[in-house]
């Protein structure tokens, strides 16, 4: 083994007692004080003071390597390379040994036993440190362009603002127009003026200029499918879906008006006044038509071409098919909203068994002039006007039962509110009442509650129970005034129902795609709610509007200017630093059998010259490749064989369980046990590896000799976008190297990590580390 | 949350409920018939005691109390090795869960009962930690019945095409443990599921669906207007959606409907032609039980002649 005499710096940290309450600084210092290693020891290592102690030091005793004995590195490391980065040192000279989460705060036993831990920790460190070579970073140039996922009014306004600052945006629309839900609700509600304006006035002059810019390029009718490749240069796949209808329609609708197929129409919530060729509406963009496949005859298989015979302009073509296109952007804007809670799932308020219960965005399209009546108040039963209407309040929204969501949806009381002024502004003998739990009418917007008052809408503080429908079709809806604590019941002609936003269909899949973190309520989780409300978990990619929770219009704004300044910013830096812990591979070593192109994230190939070459760009450092080089010619930087003996070497003692941990979801679930306050036994030993599909047989032997009581694997689990394709590879390399092993007595374990489910693994190592060893 | 897939049909303990012994025996009696006919493995213990939830709910015990009583049929369950405790009463079934949360999760009550257990010579009743699991080791019977409603509609040997059948699912079922409701705990679809697999016609949605039966434990006797008030009204909504059979899932339920029904009927001066039976009961009808000798039909206070003529 290469080690060098060079002099190993090691700092622990004490956290304020959150280490040294359990772990005794003293015999640790004394126990790592060895010829070529000097310790020292701190309060809060991760203070001011205690970085300049790290720099002072490296400078004062020359140390050419660092250890540091703190939290776990998913906290702290990056801060720390850092640290020594400034003080003249390559950032892969530094190693952190995990003596908090998994260490510390993880175990029950005496502190004797802790402390021998922290120690054997510290020292797999130095020797892992010992064998480490510097690391250059790789340095990428960010491509200058963006995508903004999601047509509707924060994706708008995302592109636009970009487009304006000169980024060329590729807006993405799963819908054959943009527009979203702004485009449906007719009115918008205004805090000033007290009045209620013209939504699609506002909205249509905004997608025209989509449209029209030079420097947007919109897709509609189109879908993300796949995204590869790290911040500054993603690489995104979309599927550009038939729509039957090319680019040289004149949107003049004569098609339209022969079509006989009559489907049911979103833009009007389902009812059926559209034909299965058509623009979504009048103010559609871009201004092309789409066919319904599944409706049009022709499609489904029946002889019918009268759309083609009257088109002038031949813009009707049945034989479109679906097309892939690759874009190469450098950030990545999600914007894909909200879905309406589904008030069926609450049958006791009689949405789509009774004929008259709607909800507000329903009644946004009964007051649309282009909606299915024109803008005139009516019943759906039979069209006439409803002369009691009924609001009810958080459907779905501030509700503890699993049917509905904790949340409040913060739109809908102001929605509520306009509808109502609507009503009593054009039609002042129309009752109208509001059940609500609480009216939220924040900021400014308490002068237009107390106009709404002032027109005589009525309200009643209580959550209804149920609505029923009497046999004329008209309603009562059963609820306690929880003010004159009565049960009253309301008749009503109409009943609208205030449903939560939920985070849509489309912002849970795109999530998945993008692989940034959503929050419990399936909302896209932003990175710090008060100093980074629009970027994600991941870098380069921004969120904005209800994709990232419930907002109105005026706070979805604000959102998607901030997300496209961020996005701004982050293009004008200019190039990005990468990850240097992927795969190398040594030519020299390299006899070009092929196999490492087996690489599942296709981050592998063969180059012009023959030569295999990785592209930094996709590989994420997984290490599978490495299993499949017979010559050993690939390898992990920052992981490689001899690190990893080395830190075995250092780690284990006699009766150990040794785990090798997947770097992300399983490195974090065991970090969970430790701030859970749940523990395992402290002769457990975690060694971080990119993947578990680099642990080899060599590294097995090594570890049974060394008298190691068992061996335990933990793979990310299949959900998460590495685990997805690397858990079936560890499953195989597992299942290999217990057959090569013999595996005597059973020792060899393997498991799938959930971060959920800390306890889970706790209980394994407990188990594992307290078992008798078989022969 | 509890999934179809979860409901176990090995290592059942049915567990006995005093208001089926007392009242409706053929609950038990068909439940056991009909989980011999589905293959279902079961026991029944005489030692096991009764959940005391009618007392709990009358104020008569306490929760430590009825905790205690609770860990001392754990341990028979556990003993018997049929962990998977099986109430055809609601309120067995919610008050077990809650017990055993207590005895998981709160660590005085453990220790208290346990000591008890430890002073009284009772050692083999002491209760260990997470050794029953509230949502995995409990169960309601309608539930095991559902994982099987495939099966029993293609054993079914009774005709009920046309015959308008109700759900009355229990409030302590779905209200109290909702989140480990089996489906929409707004919108419980068991009952419904398993009779519309025997080619009933079912009734989606009748007004005052959740509404509670009226029983209130105490409240049926000192507050008598308002529960025969609530049971009123709940009988008027079935009948206004013409139904002809109520199905039940707590015997408790079931008295409220069918002991006071004819009682409703002369105070209130009106007539419904419902009849009412608890899901077991159902279930073995369905599969061919005698209505005497395994249902117990006699022991209803509303007669069952007529509607099961009806089904011939």
């Amino acid at each position: 083994m290469n080690q060098s005499n060079e002099q190993v710096g090691v700092f622990i940290c004490h956290c304020g007692g959150n280490i040294s309450d359990t772990v005794d600084i003293k015999s640790l210092k004394q126990a790592i004080n060895t010829s070529n290693t000097i310790v020292f020891d701190h309060e809060y290592l991760c203070s001011n003071l205690g970085q300049n102690l790290i720099k002072k030091n490296i400078a004062r005793c020359s140390l050419k390597k660092v250890v540091i004995g703190a939290c776990t590195p998913a906290k702290h490391e990056k801060l720390f390379k850092k640290c020594v980065d400034d003080a003249g040192l390559n950032p892969a000279m530094l190693e952190v040994a995990n003596i908090r989460e998994q260490c510390s705060w993880a175990h029950s036993d005496d502190i004797d036993a802790v402390t021998q831990k922290a120690i054997s920790l510290v020292r797999g460190k130095v020797r892992r440190v010992q064998n480490a070579k510097p690391l250059e970073p790789i340095q990428i140039p960010i491509n200058p362009s963006a995508l903004v996922i999601g047509g509707g009014i924060a994706g708008i306004d995302a592109a636009l603002n970009l487009a304006n600052n000169g980024v060329h945006t590729y807006l993405v629309e799963r819908n054959a127009t943009i527009g979203g839900n702004s485009a449906k609700i007719g009115k918008i509600f205004s805090p000033e003026k007290l009045e209620e304006e013209c939504a699609m006035c506002s909205l249509s002059p905004l997608m025209n200029e989509v449209g029209l810019h030079p420097n947007i390029t919109l897709m509609s009718c189109s879908e993300v499918e796949n995204v590869s490749g790290s911040a500054g240069n993603f690489k995104v796949r979309v599927r550009k879906k038939a729509r039957y209808v090319n680019d040289n329609c004149m949107a003049c609708g004569r098609c339209s008006n022969v079509c006989p197929v009559f489907v049911e129409n979103d833009f009007n919530c389902g009812v059926k006044d559209k034909k299965a060729i058509s623009l979504s509406f009048a103010q559609a963009v871009p201004q092309i038509y789409s066919i319904d496949s599944e409706k049009c005859i022709n499609l489904t298989g029946g002889t019918c071409s009268r759309c083609q015979d009257v088109c002038k302009v031949g813009a009707i073509d049945f034989d479109q098919k679906d097309e892939i296109v690759e874009l190469n952007v450098g950030t990545i804007i999600a914007a894909t909203g909200f879905d309406e809670f589904d008030a069926s799932r609450k049958p006791q308020y009689g949405y789509g068994l009774f004929a008259n219960v709607v909800t507000q965005m329903e009644l946004a399209r009964i007051f649309g002039v282009n909606g299915p009546t024109e803008g005139k108040l009516a019943c759906p039963s039979n069209l006439s006007k409803p002369q009691r209407i009924v609001m009810i309040q958080c459907v779905g929204s501030r509700d503890e039962k699993p049917t509905g969501n904790r949340y409040c949806s913060r739109y809908c009381c102001m929605a509520a509110l306009k509808h109502a002024s609507l009503v009593k502004k054009k039609y002042p003998d129309v009752e109208v009442t509001i059940c609500y739990i609480d009216m939220r009418a924040f900021g400014l917007y308490e002068n237009y509650y107390r106009a709404a008052q002032d027109l005589g809408v009525s309200f009643v503080r209580g959550r209804p129970a149920e609505v029923i429908e009497k046999p004329d079709k008209s309603l009562v809806v059963k609820v306690e005034d929880t003010l004159t604590q009565k049960v009253r019941e309301i008749p009503a002609d109409l009943v609208v129902l205030s449903v939560a936003m939920e985070a849509s269909t489309g912002t849970r899949q795109i999530a998945q795609t993008l692989n940034v973190t959503l929050g419990e309520d399936g909302f896209i989780k932003e990175k710090h709610s008060k100093l980074k409300p629009v970027d994600t978990s991941r870098d380069g990619i921004f969120v904005c509007g209800t994709a990232q929770s419930p907002k109105d219009i005026t706070d979805t704004i604000a959102q998607s200017g901030l997300a496209a300044a961020r996005t701004c910013a982050f293009i004008s830096g200019g190039s990005i630093t990468l990850d240097p812990e992927i795969a190398r591979v040594d030519l020299s070593l390299c006899d070009g059998c092929g196999e490492c192109l087996k690489c599942p994230f296709d981050a592998i190939s063969m180059n012009d010259h023959g030569n295999v070459a990785i592209n930094p760009l996709v590989c994420n450092g997984c290490g599978y490749c490495t299993v499949l080089c017979d010559q050993k010619a690939i390898s992990i930087a920052g992981y490689t064989e001899e690190q990893i003996h080395a830190e075995i070497e250092g780690v284990l003692e006699k009766g150990d369980l040794l785990a090798f941990l997947s770097r992300n979801i399983a490195y974090a679930t065991a970090d969970n046990i430790g701030s859970s306050a749940a523990t395992y036994p402290a002769n457990t030993k975690i060694i971080r590896v990119p993947t578990t599909t680099i642990v080899t047989q060599s590294m097995i032997e090594q570890a049974f000799g060394a008298g190691a009581r068992a061996v335990l694997m933990v793979e990310e689990p299949t959900d998460d976008p590495i685990g997805e394709s690397v858990y079936s590879l560890a499953l195989d390399n597992f299942q290999k190297l217990k057959e090569e092993l013999g595996d005597p007595g059973g020792r060899i374990h393997f498991k799938k990590a959930y971060i959920p489910n800390y306890r889970g693994l706790a209980s394994t190592l407990t188990t594992l580390s307290q078992e008798e060893v078989g022969e | 949350m509890k999934t179809i897939e979860h409901i176990p049909d090995q290592g059942i303990l049915l567990f006995k409920t005093c208001m089926v012994t007392n009242e409706y025996p053929g609950i038990e009696s068909s439940s056991t018939y009909a989980f011999d006919r589905l293959g279902v493995d079961y026991f029944v213990s005489d030692e096991q005691s009764c959940c005391t939830g009618l007392g709990f709910y009358f104020d008569l015990f306490d929760q430590l109390s009825t905790t205690a009583i609770a860990a001392r049929n754990f341990a028979i369950a556990k003993k018997k090795g049929y962990p998977n405790i099986t109430a055809m009463c609601s309120t067995c079934y919610a008050i077990n869960k809650k017990a055993c949360s207590l005895l998981n999760g709160n660590e005085e009550v453990r220790t208290k009962i346990n000591s008890i257990f430890r002073q009284a010579g009772l050692d083999d009743l002491v209760y260990e930690q997470n050794s029953l699991d509230e949502v995995d080791n409990f169960y309601h019977v309608v539930e095991i019945f559902l994982s099987k409603a495939k099966r029993i509609g293609a054993l079914n040997t009774i005709d009920l095409s046309g015959v308008r059948v109700a759900a009355h699912h229990a409030c302590h079922y779905y209200k109290i443990h909702y989140d480990d409701v089996i489906g929409n705990p707004e919108n419980p679809q068991l009952i419904d599921t398993i009779a519309r697999s025997c080619g009933a016609d079912v009734v989606e949605w009748y007004e005052d669906r959740t509404l509670t039966c009226g029983a209130g434990f105490s409240q049926r006797h000192i507050n008598r207007e308002t529960s025969l008030k609530v049971t009123h009204a709940k009988l008027e909504s079935l009948k206004n959606a013409g139904v002809d059979l109520v199905l039940h899932m707590c015997p408790n339920c079931q008295i409220q409907y069918d002991r006071y029904q004819p009682v409703i009927e002369k105070e209130f001066g009106t007539k419904y032609d419902l009849v009412h039976m608890h899901i077991s009961q159902f279930v073995a009808l369905a599969l061919g039980a005698n209505p005497d000798k395994v249902c117990g039909f006699r022991t209803h206070s509303v007669p069952l002649d007529d509607f099961l003529n009806r089904l011939k």
